[in-house]
């Protein structure tokens, strides 16, 4: 118990000492995770009202899948992405392996799949007016996609911050895509899992309660969007 | 002069049941008509064919002697305003919002301000242009809609129930509007209603909807059942008609076809019941009464023929009128 006692107070003393090391790992993830959410979110909110707005043949199938892969374990997109970018595999050339850039490819696909779910479903629960409203004053489909996403605004930002969320606290496809290698693919959980194995339990304790104080902002802000939403 | 709409072949059908069935409609431009039926009989069914939201199983439509299907070609949506039973206005102002369908409709912004302007002129809402929606009563927001749906500017109106849940002096306002904008603009208004007198004051012409078809008779007096022989049953009480019409299932009497007696009449008429009078009431320059006799019959007399035949509620009459009155469908 002194232990645990003892770790958890110079884990505060770091954080509030601003030890640089621990705040370039935040840095680094936070980066990382914006930089995921937005790429996802740019190519799943359209697609998800896209997909939402027009019927069209395997719309069931699309569905099941996007359902199948937002439970997919993190490690196997990992692991896909190693094969793919390691030295040996087709994408070897490009030097993407442990790079931050392969992080940001890794997590955006993490996430694509839950963001687009979550446009469609704010595109359902969005008034049934507003659709046939649009098409009767003359919306085409890309100015109908425009104006339903812009009328959904905030369930969509509601859709980034999950994703984002989700990002920052991944570890599997940090770890094997970014090789946690220090000031430059070293996130918080990938340190986290470092620092914790070394026996350096105070820093992974004050990069936990760091990661623990985001998560909390997060969903703050996610449960004003909905509130503000209705 | 071209007509706003032909209809042709039109089948529409939610999962297995007939919503519209209408083989011929022709509905002329420059007028208002009113869409009557009661409720579920087709007609927000058919304003949304008419608007090109939704689509038919069968037949086809034109639209200002143009041929037209849905998705609807811009040039040809532009002839179009609709205006929901419930309209739909999008967050943020009345001003934004028909600026948004200007907009949506491709209209040059150098014309926007002028044409926002006289939408909200003709429909009276000028005090209103720079408030949130939000905060529209339900009058309000129905004339911004009509406001929204006139902007740029159309040939054709499409107003579904657009007197209902509006107080007298809305319902009057809406109605000088559709006399302005039909009369004076030469444009096309069609409005559906469950209110007959409604519709029948307002309207130029009338389109009468029962169980998704259109027939020519007025809404009065229409019961569902099934012919055999002559003779329809409603299931509470049997119909002579001189119909041999196949898989008919309604019917309509007129209402000034129907004669009422104190005695039963010695006649050739072969339709004959005695009731219970339970209305008498004013209508325009008639008196309309409700016998129930197993069905309800409404039936218009004159003044005179109240006073002459010195009729009181829950005094037991008789009705009586041809075979040829009941018009099958």
């Amino acid at each position: 118990m002194n232990y645990f006692a003892e770790s958890l107070s110079s884990a505060f003393k770091l954080i509030i000492s601003f030890d640089p090391d621990i705040y370039q790992v935040v840095f680094t993830s936070v980066l990382i995770s914006i930089t995921a959410a937005i790429i996802a979110a740019s190519l799943a909110v359209p697609a998800g009202v896209t997909m939402a707005l027009n019927n069209f043949r395997g719309k069931s199938f699309v569905q099941h899948l996007l359902n199948t892969l937002m439970a997919m374990p993190t490690v196997v997109i990992g692991l896909l992405l190693y094969g793919l970018f390691s030295r040996l595999g087709p994408l070897g050339h490009w030097g993407l392996l442990y790079t931050p850039t392969a992080i940001i490819i890794a997590e955006a696909i993490l996430i694509f799949p839950i963001m687009m779910n979550l446009a469609i479903t704010a595109v359902r629960s969005a008034d049934p007016r507003l659709v046939p409203t649009l098409i009767s004053l003359g919306a085409k489909p890309v100015s109908l996609t425009i104006h339903v996403i812009r009328t959904t605004r905030l369930a969509m930002l509601a859709a980034l911050v999950t994703g984002f969320g989700r990002a920052i606290g991944e570890v599997g496809a940090a770890m094997m895509l970014g090789g946690n290698i220090e000031g430059f693919t070293r996130t918080m959980t990938t340190a986290i899992a470092l620092e914790t194995s070394k026996g350096e339990f105070e820093l992974g304790l004050a990069l936990g309660i760091l990661l623990l104080l985001i998560a909390f902002a997060l969903n703050f802000i996610l449960s004003w969007l909905n509130s503000s939403n209705d | 002069m071209t007509n706003a709409y032909q209809l042709s072949g039109i089948k529409l059908s939610y999962q297995q049941r007939l919503a519209l069935d209408i083989p011929t409609l022709t509905i002329p431009s420059g007028k208002s008509i009113a869409l009557l039926g009661e409720n579920g009989a087709g007609k927000s069914s058919l304003l949304k064919l008419l608007a090109f939201t939704s689509q038919a199983n069968e037949g086809a439509i034109t639209l200002l002697s143009q041929p037209a299907t849905c998705p609807l070609k811009a040039s040809q949506r532009q002839q179009i305003g609709v205006v929901d039973q419930h309209p739909y206005l999008l967050p943020g102002t009345v001003e934004n919002n028909i600026k948004l369908a200007l907009k949506l409709q491709g209209v040059p912004s150098s014309q926007h301000s002028a044409l926002t302007k006289q939408a909200l002129e003709q429909t009276k809402t000028h005090h209103l242009a720079q408030q949130e929606v939000s905060t529209l009563s339900g009058g309000e927001l129905k004339r911004v809609a009509i406001a929204r749906a006139i902007s740029y500017q159309p040939d054709i109106l499409l107003l579904d129930e657009p007197f209902s849940h509006l107080d007298q002096h809305h319902i009057q306002l809406l109605e000088e509007f559709i006399v302005n904008f039909t009369q004076h603009a030469n444009k096309t208004v069609i409005f559906s209603s469950h209110n007959r007198l409604q519709g029948l004051a307002m309207a130029d012409d009338v389109i009468n909807l029962v169980a998704g078809k259109t027939t020519a008779s007025p809404l009065l007096n229409v019961f569902h059942g099934a012919l055999s022989q002559h003779l329809f049953n409603t299931g509470k009480m049997q119909i002579h008609s001189t119909s041999t019409l196949r898989d008919a299932h309604h019917i309509a009497i007129d209402p000034r076809e129907i004669i009422i007696s104190a005695q039963p009449l010695q006649s050739s008429m072969r339709n004959s019941f005695s009731g219970r009078l339970i209305l008498i009431a004013e209508e325009e320059e008639s008196v309309r009464l409700i016998v129930e006799c197993g069905e309800r019959f409404h039936v218009l007399i004159s003044p005179e023929s109240l006073n002459n035949l010195n009729l009181s509620l829950g005094k037991t009459v008789c009705l009586s009128f041809k075979s040829t009155a009941v018009t099958v469908f």
